[in-house]
């Protein structure tokens, strides 16, 4: 009886000391790491935290895609995600964690709860989900203020070149402007009449420009999708964006028509006839008669 | 007579012409500012890795360097290693923490730098000297402000938290010997270098004989790249990066910088060639008459298309110069909302002028500029003499 008491409890320590039969972990991979490496679903792949090193066997359960955060988009870097325990485990983290999410019962109860927390924590502290926003979207704050700035660049250049090409189609029109300045139609009524054709330019120039646009965003956010890997969209033609190049172009528009217009009509029509007025000095060879 | 003509005709249209030239000026600045923007982060960037004379980095294999937390274990390995190859001047080992210290009851944090005082190339002193005892260090302006110290004081200073009991680990007591600028920080941030082996002990078991990485300095016309082959091959635990290939990844990160540039400024260079050529095809237009007189009384074809010609580029060329001075102060301003990227280094220029660039910017709009009179003026001198002659005089 006793010898076999012993032989049993000579055979439970046996099991007790054989190493549990455990199946591998699961890991979810990025889908681009996925891609690039071959890598399918069900697939057993080892994981150490340094290369070469001994490392986990784990097996693929799902691919997973990248968020459209702008925050990650010119970072190359594979992800993977996997059991909390199973990372600890494998870079030897202990029982740390780098940060917890915590949701509040209450929108109202947040405040105090991270009153609460930041009372008694020690070596970490809580702080509100949109405040990490904003502090993770300073980067875009930067190129957003950038962009502002090309923008406003690009519209005194536009404007320059609307005042320019006015100047032109009315100076063109000199002796026509005469005539009607001859035939007793007012300074005014001319000034109006190309005021309006000044405005149906702007008009159907940025119509012209919004299309150009919406078929530029569609080509960017091709191209840099493709580049970065990301379903973020870079360039976006919004209503209110739409409107504000609109209204910008028209008022530019007029405001370089008037300005061209009246400095035609302020010129008496006799010396736009004969195009001897105060801005037109006479050519060198001119002066040599 | 030629240039004399040619500036009559711009200076009969004053206002017209002005606006010309404002406007390729506007469009010179852009392009210039475009062109600095497309090398100038290169080239800043390789100035800074090199500004010590380090040409390679040893990072954890398959990253670069602070790029993740990973580590070099057995760092003193590496060195004796490194240390074998004739062609190596200089090791310099780096290891990354944090450093806080307590400050009434809130605590003042900074990046840490673990380093070897005699071979650092992370900073410069600017007052002081370098830590060269163990329980020394420097810090930079911001720490110094932040933590509200001066040169000579002593800091209580940890290495991390113990939540668990509630306590600083890690704890030392380090005298500041200096006020250091730090080459590869970002603005306002605050930053402390110490000895690696106070860092390590520090940090404590985790980090013994480990570093982040290490930088390496090539003797004198040693080739850099067959250093680079002879470390990989001797260390093949690391990743051995090159100035070369730490610019190919800067370029992949920024590639979205290079790429604007490249589209604005081409868009640039389209508006000042499509302005002149309105300007000159309209004003040919309106000459129609003066040049087929030219050409009546025997001026020759080719003369009258260099006239015209003259006309474009000069609005290009004062238009360019002007678009120079224009550029470098909407470059300065450019880079001064850039400079505020998070985590960027503050050495870093994102426009970077180089004359040789500059002067090729404004090359290619002059370029443009005469393309831009070619068409018109030829198409101008080429009308036939007399139907022109009788259209232009019955109206």
């Amino acid at each position: 009886m006793i010898v076999a008491l012993l032989a049993a409890v000579a055979l439970l320590q046996q099991i007790d000391s054989s190493p549990p039969h455990r199946p591998p972990r699961t890991i979810a991979v990025d889908e681009r790491l996925a891609v690039d490496a071959g890598v399918r679903l069900g697939d057993q792949l080892i994981v150490s935290r340094a290369p070469g090193g001994d490392g986990d066997t784990v097996v693929v359960s799902a691919f997973v895609r990248r968020r459209a955060d702008p925050s990650e988009v010119a970072r190359a870097e594979y992800r993977v995600r996997m059991h909390l325990g199973e990372l600890q485990s494998l870079i030897d983290y202990g029982d740390r964690v780098d940060r917890f999410a915590l949701s509040s019962v209450t929108p109202a109860t947040t405040d105090s709860a991270i009153r609460r927390i930041n009372g008694t924590a020690f070596g970490f502290q809580a702080y509100r989900s949109r405040d990490i926003a904003v502090e993770t979207s300073r980067t875009f704050l930067v190129v957003s203020r950038f962009h502002r700035a090309i923008g406003v660049i690009t519209i005194v250049a536009s404007a320059i070149f609307l005042l320019c090409i006015m100047l032109l189609k009315v100076d063109e029109r000199r002796r026509d402007v005469a005539a009607l300045r001859l035939m007793g139609i007012s300074a005014g009524s001319i000034t109006g009449s190309v005021m309006v054709e000044a405005a149906v330019v702007a008009v159907v120039g940025s119509g012209v420009g919004l299309a150009l646009g919406w078929v530029s965003t569609l080509i960017i956010n091709w191209h840099y999708r493709g580049v970065y890997r990301t379903p973020l969209a870079f360039a976006l033609v919004t209503p209110d964006i739409a409107l504000l190049a609109v209204t910008l172009s028209l008022v530019l528009g007029l405001l370089a028509g008037f300005a061209a217009a009246r400095r035609l009509v302020g010129m008496p029509p006799l010396e736009l006839l004969t195009g001897r007025h105060d801005d037109r000095r006479p050519l060198g060879v001119e002066r040599a008669r | 007579m030629l240039f004399r003509l040619a500036w009559a005709t711009l200076a009969r249209h004053r206002s017209r012409t002005l606006l010309a030239i404002l406007g390729v000026a506007v469009s010179a600045a852009m392009l210039l500012d475009m062109v600095m923007l497309s090398s100038g982060m290169r080239e800043s960037f390789r100035h800074l890795l090199l500004v010590r004379g380090f040409q390679l980095r040893l990072s954890p294999k398959g990253t670069l360097p602070f790029d993740t937390d990973a580590t070099i274990a057995d760092a003193s390995g590496v060195i004796r290693i490194l240390g074998g190859i004739p062609e190596i001047d200089a090791v310099s080992p780096v290891l990354g923490g944090q450093l806080h210290v307590a400050r009434g009851a809130t605590t003042v944090t900074a990046a840490a730098i673990g380093g070897d005082a005699a071979v650092q190339g992370d900073y410069e002193i600017t007052e002081g000297r370098e830590p060269v005892a163990p329980n020394e260090l420097v810090a930079s302006d911001d720490f110094i402000r932040a933590a509200g110290v001066r040169v000579g004081d002593t800091l209580s200073a940890a290495a991390g938290y113990d939540a668990q009991f509630r306590t600083f680990s890690g704890a030392r007591r380090l005298a500041l010997v200096g006020r250091a600028h730090f080459l590869y920080t970002a603005n306002e941030q605050r930053v402390v270098a110490l000895p690696l082996a106070t860092l390590q002990a520090m940090q404590g078991r985790a980090s013994h004989d480990r570093v982040s990485f290490f930088m390496v300095r090539a003797r004198e016309g040693a080739s850099v790249d067959s250093v680079l082959g002879r470390i990989e091959r001797a260390v093949p635990r690391v990743s051995v990066i090159s100035t070369e290939v730490a610019l190919r990844q800067v370029d992949e990160r920024l590639s979205y910088f290079r790429q604007l540039a490249f589209i604005l400024g081409s868009v640039s260079l389209g508006v000042g060639f499509l302005l002149v050529t309105t300007l000159v095809t309209v004003s040919v237009n309106e000459r129609l008459g003066e040049i087929v007189v030219m050409r009546a009384i025997g001026v020759a074809r080719g003369r009258v298309v260099l006239q015209i010609v003259l006309e474009g580029t000069a609005i290009m060329l004062v238009g360019a110069l002007a678009g120079l001075g224009l550029g470098m102060l909407t470059a300065r301003y450019l880079n001064s909302i850039l400079a505020s990227f998070p985590g960027l280094p503050a050495a870093i220029d994102f426009f970077l002028f180089q004359p040789r660039d500059a002067w090729a910017a404004l090359g290619m709009l002059v370029i443009a500029g005469i393309l831009a009179g070619i068409y018109p003026s030829w198409r101008g001198a080429s009308m036939p003499i007399a139907v022109t002659l009788r259209e232009e005089a019955v109206g």
